[in-house]
């Protein structure tokens, strides 16, 4: 979603995505929180720290989003939000969930977990067909052998033992790292919208992460709340929720 | 069932997709003896939700009541010494006795204020339990159990340490420890500024969520 490959420059793309992987040679970090063994009072020897050579481009661009946030997108949700029926809302979470299908079901199986893809696949065609094309979501009722976590290329990559490279903030799209954002593009090549009519791709694209929006409102909202430092806990917050989604 | 009408009996890769239908009932939690660990968390959770669940806690004019039994209840379940030092990690030795008082103070404000504006929104919420491991002396314990929030479980895993009796020292939410999150923010503002700065944010940032919540309690 972050860049999107130009067919016209293939080689171009491909090179700077090589010098991305390389930034993400560096082993793979400390278990974040510790095990309980090595939970110790001052935690000396463990460092869950993720680099942050760009905190002064990051700083400028989290308070960045933080506006945005505040005047743009906060009062254009709700706004959605109060015109718009819950239910027709969860329809269309759904819809759009349902369509990232091969994300999940190919990011599973790239992390060896087949049972995962099996149940990813089951969800699918029952949301599909039962499900009205994706509208309605069935799966609450059919309990599963193993629960799927939506995987995505992030978190294959860190199977894989990729580093996580270095964090950066994105405008808009919020807190990353190098390797989710190499990971963002990958799973770009399995969602479908990458290979409507670019335009209406990129709407449809723009209006799901619109659509989820509430979600993160809250988050942010809470993190807002309880942070003594908003930046250094947003950090902190997202590299530690994305290794523990990367090591289930 | 439904499946059955979508089977193709003809095409080899819908039969191999089938392999993958594995929906079945799931496995009952294995029941085993609780520790004490476990009993002393599930006593006090307990306790709150049966306060929570009280009609006056529905009230404004008695909720402030149900709250402060609430506090009292929580007080004792947390370390909030062990927090501190956890928070603020190897600088703590450099506090002086008066700066360890104050910023446990502050922080325990901070603390203790997050979580009654989180009981604000209590919808009647469910609190199951998952399994729990223990570090090979017994002294450190992690309870884990899975909070049902609008229908979606969220995992919270309470990590509890054996003092004079088993207490509470991080709470991990989706894989997120508080402890490590606090200890982040701490150093960082230690390493640009000085103790009293970190004590006077954390004291800032205690009165303002109490102000928070006491705006959201009158407008509710």
């Amino acid at each position: 979603m972050v860049l999107r490959a130009s067919p016209s420059r293939p080689a171009r793309w491909g090179l700077l995505l090589a010098l991305l992987a390389f930034l993400c040679g560096g082993p793979a970090l400390a278990q974040t929180p510790p095990s309980l063994e090595e939970d110790d009072i001052f935690l000396e020897d463990t460092d869950a720290r993720v680099p942050d050579p760009l905190e002064r481009w990051n700083r400028a661009v989290f308070v960045f989003n933080d506006a945005a946030i505040d005047y743009v997108l906060r009062p254009l949700h709700n706004g959605y939000v109060a015109i718009t029926p819950a239910p027709v809302r969860a329809g269309i979470h759904n819809v759009f969930h349902n369509l990232l299908f091969p994300v999940r079901f190919t990011n599973s199986l790239l992390q060896g977990k087949g049972l995962a893809a099996g149940v990813e696949m089951s969800y699918f065609i029952l949301n599909t067909t039962a499900g009205l094309g994706g509208i309605l979501d069935l799966s609450p009722y059919h309990a599963p052998v193993v629960t799927p976590d939506a995987e995505d290329m992030g978190q294959t990559f860190s199977v894989w033992g990729l580093g996580e490279g270095f964090y950066i903030v994105w405008p808009v799209l919020g807190p990353s790292t190098i390797k989710d954002t190499l990971g963002e593009v990958g799973d770009s090549f399995l969602d479908p919208f990458t290979y409507l009519d670019p335009w209406v791709g990129s709407a449809l694209v723009a209006a799901r992460v619109f659509h989820d929006l509430d979600r993160v409102l809250d988050l942010y909202d809470d993190m807002r709340h309880l942070a003594v430092e908003p930046y250094s806990a947003l950090r902190d917050g997202y590299i530690q929720y994305r290794r523990a989604k990367a090591a289930k | 069932m439904i499946f059955r009408s979508a089977r193709c009996s003809v095409c080899l890769p819908c039969s191999c997709f089938f392999l993958f239908f594995v929906f079945l009932f799931p496995s009952s939690p294995a029941l085993g003896a609780e520790s004490e660990a476990r009993q002393r968390l599930e006593r006090t959770i307990n306790a709150v939700l049966t306060e929570l669940n009280k009609p006056e806690f529905r009230n404004p004019a008695s909720q402030p009541q149900v709250l402060a039994s609430v506090e009292t209840i929580i007080l004792t379940l947390f370390d909030f010494n062990e927090l501190s030092m956890r928070t603020v990690g190897p600088t703590w030795r450099s506090f002086s006795e008066d700066q360890k008082a104050r910023f446990q103070t502050a922080f325990t404000n901070l603390l203790r204020e997050t979580y009654l504006g989180k009981l604000n929104g209590y919808e009647g919420e469910t609190v199951s339990y998952l399994g729990e491991s223990s570090s090979s002396d017994g002294k450190r314990a992690e309870i884990q159990t899975s909070v049902d929030v609008m229908g979606k479980p969220v995992p919270v895993a309470y990590r509890m340490i054996l003092k004079t009796d088993w207490v509470v020292y991080d709470i991990i939410i989706e894989g997120v420890s508080m402890v490590q999150n606090y200890r982040t923010q701490f150093q960082d503002l230690l390493s640009r500024g000085s103790i009293e700065q970190l004590i006077r944010l954390v004291d800032d940032k205690a009165g303002e969520v109490r102000e928070l919540n006491r705006r959201q309690r009158a407008g509710s």
